[in-house]
């Protein structure tokens, strides 16, 4: 059995991060300096995998030397190495802009080992081949996140961590009664080794119960309704750099979850959850979009797009065809980078503000008073959003409705697109409010100093390639990943295969 | 009948652990949450302790006896952990809550309703 340590490398780098960011508690600059450095060799080490993938076939770890079905064993198929690319890509952004940041909580020695501890809650998700381990990891992610927004600037910052730990943890606790009911049922947590049985077409009393279970810890973990009611306080009174990670990739861990539920583990039962999936993810749609139009805060309308956003991807999973899965894939990583960036910039927006807050009545007419980059900065994130056609927004879009297309899908279609210029509505119109219109009279003065713009800067520059160049590339990479996942045997062959020896 | 008793242990459990869960006292509802997830590890118990009457020692494989799975109880450890690390955080939290807003009752933790 062939040991890969790239893989571990991804693991364990932000770990000895944290533990080293901890250890020189002293300095906060140093700190600071530790995060990007980890985020940044994190990074390496999964592009590195995410290369090793594509070249030579899935990866895997297993910890201790044990052979799989017995030890944990950690796997890099096309779907992990993606999503763990996009979280570390992501991840060096807002570690960047904490480098340039003023706000209170983030000199506090707690604030990067967190951060740290959170990438790998997120990481470890994304590559493991345990469903024990995941539900480990995912609850790490949990409980990190929670503190920082609990430690945030903004004074609601603890009501909105309280209520998300209670309601998280309703999900954590049905997601180990369902992993319970799985290990009852089939004696392992090797998720290759359930869907050998499951493949097999047998199903036990308790599997299809436990499916519910896990798809609804996932749905929690996503927001999507009618799981969705923490999700907008959360996000909006986190730390900025926090929410922009809160809002983009943590998310997309439920949606990695489903990916696994639907395409490898509950293949059989596929169909009937794709029809619920993809009823939850129109609702998701309405909903968001009216409610971002509807709001008074900068940060919490870009939270309220996240419903809007997951439910575009939802759908795409549950078309459930090839095209429209790649639709989905495309779509959940382009909106990371877009979504990161654009609460990154609001942040920026926000700090300049006394009060460091993002509701429109105090932030309408700023933007005379801010770099006026700035100002085509959230222009540009704010039409990609809407899927303007120069920028990776539009790819995405592009992709989804594809896979619409040829599921002939029409009453949801419309749906979409209609969704799409709500899209462009709120985003002009919070564009306008902010960078356009004169200040209202009363407005307390804009600061001259603000957080630093190069981190969204460059998540941006990303967004610009993404849709221009790296284009085509990323479609190749997806398409490739979703033909992987169309034969749940290559994920299951890679893991077992030591085990079927004598 | 152990069986029947473990399932019933469990249904109480379960039971009180939602009902504390809904209470409004925030300090209620995290003892809830505890109680649930102690419902939980009943239920891993319950599902893997009875295959063998042996401890899962080398020794005792060897000798050919049935040993009880010993996956089960690194479960539970783990779960336990897990849970004693929300369970305190949600706790450290209800103590700073009640410091803020002088008061533990979930009605009127209502700021972030605009």
């Amino acid at each position: 059995m062939e040991q890969n340590y790239v893989l571990l490398g991804t693991l364990v780098t932000p770990l000895v991060g944290a533990i080293l960011a901890l250890v020189s508690a002293h300095s906060n600059r140093l700190q600071r300096s530790i995060g990007v450095l980890a985020g940044l060799i994190a990074w390496v080490f999964c592009t590195a995998l995410l290369a090793q993938v594509h070249s030579s076939g899935v990866q895997i770890y297993a910890l201790g030397n044990w052979k799989p079905p017995y030890g944990i064993v950690l796997v890099a198929d096309a779907l992990g190495g993606l999503f763990a690319f996009m979280v570390t890509t992501i991840m060096i952004g807002g570690l960047l802009y904490t480098f340039h940041s003023h706000d209170k909580c983030m000199t506090y020695p707690a604030f990067v080992p967190l951060f740290l501890l959170m990438e790998v809650g997120l990481i470890g998700a994304m590559l493991t081949g345990d469903l024990f381990t995941l539900f480990v990891f995912m609850e790490l992610m949990v409980l990190a996140s929670v503190s920082l927004t609990a430690i945030s600037d903004d004074h609601y910052g603890l009501e909105a961590a309280l209520k998300y730990i209670l309601i998280s943890s309703m999900g954590t606790l049905f997601l180990l009664l369902g992993i319970g009911a799985l290990y009852a049922t089939f004696g392992t947590l090797n998720m290759a080794e359930i869907a050998v049985t499951l493949l097999t077409g047998e199903r036990p009393l308790l599997a299809p119960a436990s499916a519910i279970m896990l798809l609804c810890a996932f749905l929690l973990k996503s927001a999507v309704f009618p799981f969705h009611f923490w999700q907008p306080d959360f996000h909006t009174t986190a730390p900025t750099p926090i929410s922009a990670m809160l809002s983009s990739i943590v998310v997309k861990v439920g949606v990695y979850g489903i990916f696994r539920l639907v395409t490898l583990l509950f293949i059989e039962e596929a169909p009937l959850l794709e029809r619920w999936l993809s009823t939850l993810g129109i609702i998701g749609i309405l909903f968001g979009s009216l409610g971002a139009l509807r709001t008074y805060n900068a940060k919490r309308m870009l939270a309220y797009s996240t419903f809007a956003q997951i439910g575009f991807i939802l759908v795409g999973i549950g078309w459930g065809q090839p095209l429209a899965l790649i639709g989905a894939i495309v779509y959940a990583f382009n909106h990371a980078f877009i979504k990161s960036s654009l609460l990154m910039l609001m942040g920026v927006v926000a700090s300049y503000t006394t009060t460091k807050t993002a509701n429109f009545a105090d932030i309408s007419g700023i933007g005379s008073k801010l770099p006026p980059s700035l100002g085509w900065l959230v222009l540009i994130g704010g039409l990609s959003l809407a899927g303007i056609p120069p920028l990776n927004g539009f790819i995405s879009k592009l992709t989804l409705i594809q896979g619409g297309v040829e599921r002939q899908d029409w009453a949801n279609l419309i749906i979409m697109v209609a969704a799409g210029i709500l899209t462009v509505m709120y985003m002009v119109r919070a564009w306008q409010r902010i960078f356009q219109q004169n200040p209202l009279p009363g407005t307390v003065a804009a600061k001259d100093e603000g957080d630093s713009l190069f981190a969204p800067f460059l998540l941006i520059c990303v967004c610009l390639l993404l849709g221009t160049v790296l284009a085509e590339p990323m479609i190749q990479l997806i398409s490739e990943t979703v033909r992987q996942l169309g034969d749940p045997q290559i994920y299951i062959s890679a893991v077992n295969l030591p085990a079927l020896e004598p | 009948m152990t069986e029947v008793l473990f399932a019933l242990s469990i249904g109480i459990l379960f039971g009180i652990g939602v009902f504390q869960l809904l209470r409004r006292d925030l300090i209620k509802a995290a003892i809830g949450f505890a109680i649930l997830f102690s419902a939980i590890n009943l239920f891993f118990v319950a599902v893997g302790a009875f295959e063998g009457d042996f401890a899962p020692y080398v020794s005792n494989v060897e000798a050919g006896r049935q040993t009880s799975d010993p996956l089960i109880q690194a479960l539970i450890l783990t779960a336990i952990v897990v849970s004693f690390g929300s369970f305190s955080l949600v706790l450290g939290f209800v103590n700073i809550i009640s410091r803020r807003y002088d008061t533990v009752d979930s009605n009127d933790l209502n700021k972030l309703k605009h």
